[in-house]
């Protein structure tokens, strides 16, 4: 781009075609997605067979996603820093998904008083809505359907206080997490190959 | 009454500059120097002008052992660009 003075009709060219290269950056390997969204589906499934006393195991499953968040949350910095802008948009759904893990593990405490099932109920209704949020906010239709499919799992789950509500929450992972995970991880792959942001 | 267009943002590659920091919350140097096809040098003294007028602040630090530069839109910059756009608009009426 060469120094030279711009007319009024250039100057404003020029700040709409530069707002739209900026909003139209898009930089996600789907790697944390996967991550997270199988290991919850290993966990919702090893926990349904430990319930249901088809398997042992020395402790509950769903303690196995401990190290998982550390895990997680390292690829997730490690892929943060790797993005070269931050847009108004990646900052949103950082607060939403951040609302909803603290949401989770408040929700969790309900196990110091025996909460039951219930307790899963509450975090597919959680699920839908930071999902559904993030369609929205991102314009991803797909979330948006996602979030949508998740709501009325966490009202079928008012119906499934029992052990099977943990293959709900396995329904949820591979909705909410494994397969946006793929679509993201094929996207990245091409838009690596082919040099350029995706665009949703 | 017609305002004068602000110097300092009426350069293409400033202009181009200030205007992708706008719609972001913060972009490293190298995207801006790919988005608006610049030379690094040229870019850098862009850059320092814009910091200078208090209209950007640059942040240098360092990132996988290398010097990474981001640069962040101020509350001064985007009153100073939400200005520069009216008087525009303002210019481009008064030629009709």
């Amino acid at each position: 781009m060469e120094e030279k003075n711009l007319s009024g009709e250039e100057s404003l060219k020029l700040i709409n075609r530069m707002i739209h290269e900026a909003k139209g950056y898009f930089y996600e390997t789907g790697l944390s997605a996967i991550i997270y969204g199988f290991s919850i589906l290993v966990c919702t499934v090893l926990a349904w067979l430990f319930e249901k006393k088809l398997i042992s195991f020395p402790f509950h499953p769903f303690l196995l996603m401990t190290p998982v968040f550390f895990i997680q949350g390292w690829v997730q910095y490690k892929e943060e820093k790797k993005k070269k802008v931050k847009t108004f948009t990646d900052e949103v759904i950082d607060y939403v998904w951040t609302g909803f893990f603290l949401s989770t593990f408040a929700a969790l405490c309900g196990n110091f008083v025996n909460a039951g099932y219930v307790i899963v109920t509450i975090i597919l209704f959680l699920t839908g809505f930071a999902v559904f949020i993030t369609g929205l906010i991102s314009k991803f239709r797909y979330n948006v359907f996602c979030g949508t499919i998740c709501l009325l799992i966490a009202i079928i789950s008012f119906f499934v206080q029992n052990v099977n509500i943990y293959l709900l929450l396995a329904v949820d992972a591979v909705l909410v997490w494994l397969i946006p995970g793929f679509i993201l991880r094929s996207h990245f792959k091409k838009q690596k190959h082919g040099g350029s942001e995706l665009l949703l | 009454m017609f305002k004068d267009l602000d110097p300092i943002l009426h350069s293409q590659l400033r202009l181009a500059t200030m205007s992708l920091l706008i719609s972001v919350k913060q972009a490293e140097f190298t995207f801006i120097k790919e988005k608006t096809n610049s030379t690094a040098g040229n870019l850098s003294v862009q850059v320092q002008k814009l910091k200078e007028a208090g209209y950007i602040e640059v942040i240098k630090e360092f990132k996988d052992n290398y010097p990474n530069t981001t640069c962040k839109i101020t509350q001064k910059g985007i009153k100073a660009f939400e200005e520069y756009v009216k008087a525009l608009q303002q210019y481009l009426q008064v030629k009709k």
